[in-house]
């Protein structure tokens, strides 16, 4: 089942590599177009649109969506039901492609809700209590998104037809793209996990690691990115761009912070997930749809491969995902931590890689056009923060003592996971130089001093010295990090957030509810209806039965007396 | 009931007697049909072996002799007194209750629990439905509204509340049977026809009950417990229980709705609200019974093992009547 799911992946991806090439060199877009059903005046139609955004973004989809199943025919080997993991990844990948083609809000909600399920049923697919608890918070999260598609749809009913993509150079100005756009910044920051909606990606991490680096590094969440990069036309100078990019920046400033805290391999992963997609939700709401999609299709190959490394050492580490049990690992796997340093340093902006193409451009262009001050400070920041937590987990987990047993045996010649990771790992190097040649049809025109074209540099160097310090955790360090503990628990909790989420939203109702119980169900209902009825009836029950268990005489001499008394009164 | 041709005898001779009764020209035949009815259904309960049977004999003729009594003293009175027939005056008042004790119906019903107590299941069973038959159609003749009404709620609130600290089946059954007069003495003020039906169904759903109990034997509550039954009896008894009780898809629902349907289309709001609730009673108490005995899983020793494999078809047809019948009549009369 894998080996069959691999190739017809593979090669759906190779025809739309050459389907891409072909429609961007040629300037070319195909709408095919089919009516189901037309009543009044709405028409439902079921519509695919080609041209190359959708084409690209499909061929990295199913690239990655073919790496890591056959990757996991060697991780989840001891699976039992294997079959049923690789098609609910079938499934997933079909609703991905099916919000990908699609440019009308039906099968945009079908692929959504797709998207959304299927990614529940692979959160929860180790069934235990922790999986549990993350699925309901995944799949809670992703419905407020679905429900928002759902009212806009319903509002979109007022221009006739569910295609959104010809209305918006006409309907701008109008009060309904209001509300439509409105719920449309809602949905994908559901989605994409920005800050409301923020506590669901770390906690998503109880899913297998395939799943991780399918759904949470590049598909499920780039799919809101995905949304408003079609929106764009319509949202590119209101006011809620405005909201969404104070919100994205604070999302990539504080997963920057928390994922210094971490201690947990994927838990840093996917909180490097959530700054990189704040990054990307913040050049789109300052107005560039196609670096945006740039930094996201670059981010998605080197963000899979570093999860896919992570399960390889997870594998090896006897299932520990705590980085504190491992260290020195570049001594005795090198192939893994190859993958894993280009990755890493790709993720970083190192130059050349494939994403110093992208972040680069990005910083760039924030420094060159001229945005406020804040802005500017939490892009550099967060960069800097990258950096730092990238070396400080480079430095837990190549460079220190190895910290888990006195003797053990690091296996790497897995070579089914090995070649998934290469394949990645080529995609990684290189997919940021040919992107940039093949979607810039010509370049950006940047103008910078000398020290704001280096700053970027400037906070590399100072991240990895910090990431180098930190690191360095030695027997009398606790001691001097209880002098901040108040922030440090401010800072590495996520600020907070996962609290709206969970406890803030069910705190309040289960209080009351027990108050209720106590004092209704088990309270004065029963004296009422329950158990005080019943006393009451027992009691006339015992009453009459005094009068029951009598003399046989008093019987027969009470109808008597009865005759008699009314004897009395009619002859009166 | 024992192939016994002296039984067979007084039993004609009572089924003679009721017909006397219910089709005479006047309060005179009615009357004598009353005391052959009392005559011949003595022997049938007697049985000078057993001292019980003896003094429950006993009781029994005490009460209804002295009923019979006060009835035909009322009949000549009324006839020597009264020149004309309007019904609700004093005259029926003591009419009624002279008739009202011939029944065993509240507030002279005391005698009634304690003789059943001393019969046996199939007398019971006679008690119970066939020497109702002539006393409620003589009450149909002349009554009193006012005091059956009265009479009614005191029928439906004894019937409910004495049976709820019974352990012993008769005595359920009985204060049961005593809940139901309050029911069918309201359907006599309503319709005659309406009697009938009631009084058809209700002897229908006691028969079934009464044979189950005498195939088994089966005297007290905990007997239901101890003994190792089948399912489809257990089944059965369930049914036949939520039936006798009034609960919808059964066969006991109807004439019960019937009479709430007229009580509503009238007005009769407050006899609305007693009737209910007593039903209500009646069925916690009848639930509390089959719950125990369906559900739970007594760890007792069951010495007694009862196969009944020889009356099975007669068990399921009663559980098949008394589930679909409510659905069947609807075929009737379309």
């Amino acid at each position: 089942m894998c080996f069959n799911s691999f190739f017809f992946l593979f090669f759906f991806m190779l025809i739309n590599y050459f389907f891409f090439v072909y429609f961007i060199m040629n300037g070319l877009s195909v709408f095919f177009e089919w009516e189901i059903i037309s009543f009044n005046s709405m028409s439902i139609v079921m519509s695919i649109l080609l041209d190359w955004m959708s084409l690209l973004f499909m061929m990295f989809v199913s690239l990655i969506s073919s790496v890591v199943i056959f990757y996991s025919k060697s991780y989840m080997n001891s699976e039992l039901n294997l079959n049923r993991f690789i098609i609910l990844v079938l499934m997933f990948v079909f609703s991905m492609v099916l919000l990908i083609i699609s440019p009308n809000l039906i099968s945009i909600l079908l692929g959504w809700d797709g998207l959304g399920l299927i990614s529940y049923c692979l959160v929860i697919y180790y069934q235990n209590l922790k999986s549990y608890n993350a699925g309901m918070l995944t799949a809670l999260s992703n419905r407020i998104g679905d429900v928002m598609i759902l009212m806009v749809i319903c509002w979109v009913m007022n221009y006739g037809s569910w295609n959104y993509i010809f209305y918006f150079d006409f309907m701008k100005n109008d009060y309904v793209m209001f509300i439509i756009s409105f719920m449309i910044i809602i949905a994908a920051m559901t989605k994409s996990a920005q800050i409301p909606f923020s506590s669901w990606l770390p906690a998503a991490m109880a899913a297998p690691t395939p799943v991780s680096a399918l759904v949470h590094s590049s598909t499920l969440v780039t799919a809101g990115v995905y949304l408003l990069i079609r929106f764009n036309y319509l949202l590119i100078d209101m006011f809620f761009f405005k909201v969404l990019l104070f919100l994205s920046i604070l999302t990539m400033f504080m997963s920057g912070i928390s994922a210094n805290y971490e201690f947990d391999l994927k838990k840093i992963i996917a909180l490097s997930t959530l700054s990189q997609l704040g990054l990307m939700m913040s050049i789109l709401s300052l107005g560039f749809p196609d670096i945006a999609f740039f930094h996201l299709l670059t981010h998605a190959m080197f963000k899979a491969l570093l999860f896919m490394c992570a399960g390889v050492i997870i594998h090896m580490m006897n299932d520990i995902q705590d980085i504190r049990y491992m260290g020195g690992l570049s001594l005795y796997i090198p192939l893994t931590s190859l993958c894993l340093n280009i990755s890493n340093l790709s993720l970083c902006g190192i130059p050349f890689l494939s994403g110093f193409y992208s972040k680069d451009l990005i910083l760039e262009m924030v420094s060159f056009n001229s945005f406020n001050l804040m802005v500017f400070i939490l892009f550099y920041l967060s960069t800097g923060l990258t950096v730092f937590y990238t070396f400080r987990l480079i430095m837990y987990v190549m460079i220190n003592d190895f910290n888990l047993m006195m003797i053990y045996n690091l296996y790497d010649e897995d070579y089914i996971m090995l070649n998934s990771m290469f394949v990645l790992l080529f995609m990684s190097l290189l997919s940021g130089s040919f992107l940039s040649w093949f979607i810039f049809s010509y370049p950006y025109m940047i103008y910078l001093p000398f020290n704001l074209k280096l700053m970027v540099i400037y906070v590399s160097i100072l991240g990895s010295i910090l990431g180098f310090m930190v690191s360095n955790m030695g027997i009398y360090s606790l001691n001097k990090l209880l002098l901040s503990y108040n922030l440090s628990s401010f800072l590495c909790l996520m600020w907070f957030m996962p609290n709206l989420s969970t406890y803030g939203l069910s705190y309040i109702y289960l209080n009351f509810s027990q108050i209720l119980f106590k004092n209704i169900d088990m309270g004065w209902s029963e004296i009422y209806s329950g158990k005080g009825i019943f006393n009451i009836l027992k009691n006339y029950s015992v009453f009459y039965n005094i009068y029951q268990m009598n003399n046989f005489k008093i019987y027969l001499f009470s109808f008597i007396l009865w005759f008699m008394i009314l004897f009395i009164f009619f002859f009166i | 009931m024992n192939n016994n041709s002296n039984k067979m005898f007084f039993l004609f001779i009572l089924f003679f007697s009721t017909l006397i009764s219910i089709s005479s020209n006047s309060w005179f035949g009615c009357w004598i049909g009353l005391e052959i009815n009392l005559l011949s259904f003595i022997p049938l309960i007697s049985n000078s072996k057993n001292l019980l049977s003896v003094e429950t004999s006993l009781k029994y003729f005490l009460t209804q002799s002295l009923a019979s009594i006060n009835f035909l003293f009322m009949i000549l009175i009324k006839f020597s007194l009264l020149k004309n027939f309007n019904m609700n005056n004093i005259i029926s008042i003591m009419m009624n209750s002279s008739l009202l004790m011939k029944m065993g119906s509240a507030p002279f019903h005391f005698w009634f629990p304690n003789i059943v107590e001393g019969l046996s299941w199939m007398n019971n069973f006679m008690l119970m439905t066939w020497q109702k038959i002539s006393p409620m159609i003589l009450l149909s003749y002349y009554f009193n509204k006012n005091f059956l009404i009265f009479m009614i709620i005191t029928n439906l609130i004894i019937g409910s509340l004495g049976g709820l600290n019974q352990t012993s089946l008769r005595k359920l059954l009985a204060f049961s049977s005593i809940n139901n007069l309050g029911w069918m003495i309201f359907s006599i003020m309503i319709s005659e026809n309406l009697w009938l039906f009631y009084f058809l169904i209700y002897s229908m759903m006691i028969s079934m009950m009464i044979s189950l109990f005498f195939l088994m034997n089966m005297y007290f509550m905990n007997q239901l417990f101890i003994n190792n039954m089948n399912f489809f009896i257990k089944l059965n008894l369930l049914i036949n229980f939520l039936s006798l009780g009034g609960l919808p898809p059964f066969m006991g629902f109807m004439p019960k709705w019937i009479i709430i349907n007229f009580l509503l289309i009238n007005k009769f709001y407050f006899l609305t609200f007693i009737f209910m609730m007593t039903s209500l009673i009646i069925i916690y108490y009848y639930i509390r019974i089959i719950y125990s005995s369906f559900m739970f899983n007594y760890f007792k020793m069951k010495w007694v093992n009862l196969l009944m494999k020889n009356n099975m078809s007669l068990i399921n047809l009663s559980s098949f009547i008394s589930i679909s019948s409510m659905i069947l009549s609807t075929f009737i009369f379309m």
